[in-house]
């Protein structure tokens, strides 16, 4: 498909050594996966509100779904989603609401990992798991909304 | 839009949901808008040889979840989820498009913490057949 993401809203930062780089044993909580920001204007917020049915924005007032959008791409620009993990859930906790012309920046860092066993038909497997703090912010260095993403590593993870 | 009154919920009660219906148009809206264009969600025609989810695209996860986020705030009467409500949720299923996805919110247990009155309530994302795609826990804080 044709991509038409406006790039222009979204800045990334953050060291040069990305998650994927990392060995199990190297990710360590509160290793700085780097971040971005996130400017959001009417015109984007009148497109997902209108895309997900949300009558009535009102005039600065960001749809609560947008949390998502303040740190997709930036997740992808910072290799966040490394290949083959599976995204298992989300702890998310609200604070302040987010508002058009707001500028949000997210930092993403290692919040735990842990290996669960499991037994099915007699073979043992491990299970890793990486969890990924997702802290936004306005502008004025408000908390707008934390999600800690969690995620089941590729058995190939070494 | 009017908060659900605290004093008036039972344990048990099961709360007002919301619904979205998943369409291609709508995967293909949401990546533009997130900058988030994995294969699996956009690359109609590359999924149909892939046998991982039965030959079609899947929704972003963060889809999923947008019936409960809206039922939230319709429940607490705001346009944002007031200050210290927390939602702890698995993803259990794809969506595929076609689909139409609802919230379901039971109250397991009402609280005060804080000043703040809080419904802890199981949550469940529900597909089409009532499987559920999302499980989960949500304190919901009431004004």
């Amino acid at each position: 498909m044709e991509q038409r993401f406006n790039k222009s809203l979204v800045t990334s930062f953050g060291p040069s050594q990305m998650l994927p780089d990392l060995k199990f044993a190297e990710m360590t909580p509160g290793w700085d996966c780097g971040g971005g920001t996130y400017k959001i204007t009417r015109e984007e917020v009148e497109k997902f509100a209108k895309l997900m049915g949300d009558t009535n924005p009102g005039e600065v007032n960001v749809p609560v779904g947008m949390i998502y959008i303040f740190g997709l791409r930036i997740c992808w620009d910072r290799k966040v989603f490394i290949d083959g993990a599976v995204r298992a859930g989300d702890k998310i906790v609200f604070y302040k609401p987010a508002k058009i012309g707001d500028t949000i920046t997210t930092r993403l860092s290692i919040a735990d990992k842990k290996e669960v066993k499991k037994e099915k038909d007699g073979k043992v497997r491990i299970n890793k798991f990486l969890y990924v703090d997702m802290n936004a912010t306005n502008q004025n260095n408000e908390k707008i909304v934390d999600i800690q993403m969690s995620f089941l590593l590729p058995p190939t993870m070494q | 839009m009017s908060a659900l009154d605290f004093n008036s919920v039972n344990i048990g009660d099961v709360l007002p949901s919301k619904t979205l219906a998943v369409t291609q148009e709508l995967i293909n809206a949401y990546a533009d808008l997130s900058g988030d264009y994995n294969s699996i969600h956009v690359d109609v025609e590359g999924m149909k040889n892939n046998p991982m989810f039965g030959g079609s695209t899947i929704a972003h996860g963060t889809i999923n979840v947008e019936p409960l986020l809206q039922a939230i705030c319709a429940i607490q009467g705001t346009l944002w989820p007031l200050e210290g409500t927390k939602i702890d949720l698995q993803f259990r299923a794809p969506v595929k498009p076609g689909y139409v996805i609802s919230s379901e919110l039971t109250v397991k247990e009402k609280k005060t913490e804080g000043g703040k009155k809080i419904l802890v309530c199981d949550m469940k994302i529900k597909n089409n057949d009532g499987s559920p795609c999302v499980l989960g826990t949500v304190d919901l804080v009431l004004p």
